[in-house]
């Protein structure tokens, strides 16, 4: 069967990795970039923008690279929430409250518990395909090319623009209503569905009674 | 004030990297973390244009709205047919549901 460690060492060992590195990657950031806010370089806006930007581009490499599924969910969490960062830096509270709810609070707690129920731990560690470096080169161009692009551009940018939340809500049931019902009807039939997919099975399939007993 | 481009550098570092991450796991579920990443740099890239260029601010909030309640969706489901598949092969592996192939 499969080797555990008991699990306060794990999360031991865990947040002390984890804290270490952060610790060591923000720390110099940091205190560059609050020299550079005291020496009035840079605003306080632009300060945390490039905190949201260090914390989203660290925790985006650790979920494509870490081997560890776990943590690899953790840093996808971290990665997220610097996003919910930039869309309060874009004045977009709103979206950012829901980014927060539905990412941090939903969507990767349903990762977690599915890497708990594939059981990912128990198979070999190989999390990474041979056409690794075919897709490092085609992940590298691809984003060349688009960040060469955003340069290049003329974009001709106002002031950002604030939606206060009251004006959002109206706007989104009276001039949007059909697209969040359509929207609300596609949520029904997506879960519907995977809770067709994921229920265990019927009794008359005598081989997997145990795996559906279990899940 | 910041500049337009540096949010769309960092959706773009963020794009690539979800799209190296969906063409070199072989988890399924590592494979669907990486597709959430590339959704949020889609995202950010709205509300970034809808900030800046559009003077009413408002279709690309709609929009990010909408990518996050489709992203929703799409992990509801896609774990449900994640399961069945742990199920089916005793592995999470998307190179282990070959049977379509030929």
């Amino acid at each position: 069967m499969i080797e555990r460690l008991p699990l306060p060492a794990q999360f031991d060992r865990l947040i002390m990795v984890g804290g270490t590195a952060a610790v060591l990657v923000m720390a110099p950031i940091l205190v560059v970039l609050l020299a550079l806010l005291i020496g009035d370089e840079i605003s306080a806006a632009e300060l945390v923008f490039w905190l949201a930007f260090t914390v989203i581009v660290a925790g985006a490499l650790g979920t494509v690279l870490l081997s560890n599924i776990v943590h690899a969910a953790l840093a996808l969490i971290a990665t997220l929430l610097g996003v919910a960062a930039i869309y309060l830096l874009l004045a977009t509270e709103f979206i950012a409250l829901v980014q927060i709810l539905v990412y941090g609070g939903g969507v990767v707690i349903l990762i977690i518990f599915g890497l708990m129920l594939t059981n990912a731990q128990a198979d070999p560690v190989v999390t990474d395909g041979s056409q690794k470096p075919f897709a490092a080169i085609v992940g590298v161009l691809l984003g060349g090319i688009f960040i060469a692009a955003a340069i290049d551009a003329e974009w001709g940018a106002e002031a950002a623009t604030v939606v206060p939340f009251r004006d959002f809500g109206a706007r989104l049931f009276k001039d949007f209503i059909v697209p969040v019902i359509i929207v609300g009807v596609l949520l029904d039939i997506a879960l519907s569905g995977g809770i067709v997919n994921a229920r265990a099975p019927r009794d008359d399939d005598a081989s997997e009674t145990e795996e559906g007993a279990a899940s | 004030m910041i500049p337009l481009e540096n949010f769309l550098i960092l959706s773009a570092i963020l794009f690539a990297t979800g799209l190296y991450g969906v063409l070199a796991r072989r988890s399924a579920i590592l494979i669907l973390m990486s597709v959430e990443l590339m959704l949020a740099a889609v995202s950010i890239n709205f509300i970034a244009f809808a900030s800046y260029l559009d003077g009413d601010a408002f279709s690309g909030l709609i929009f990010a709205l909408f990518v996050i309640t489709v992203a929703a969706a799409e992990v509801g489901l896609a774990l449900g047919i994640v399961l069945r598949l742990f199920r089916e092969r005793q592995t999470a592996y998307v190179d282990s549901a070959d049977s379509m192939k030929w």
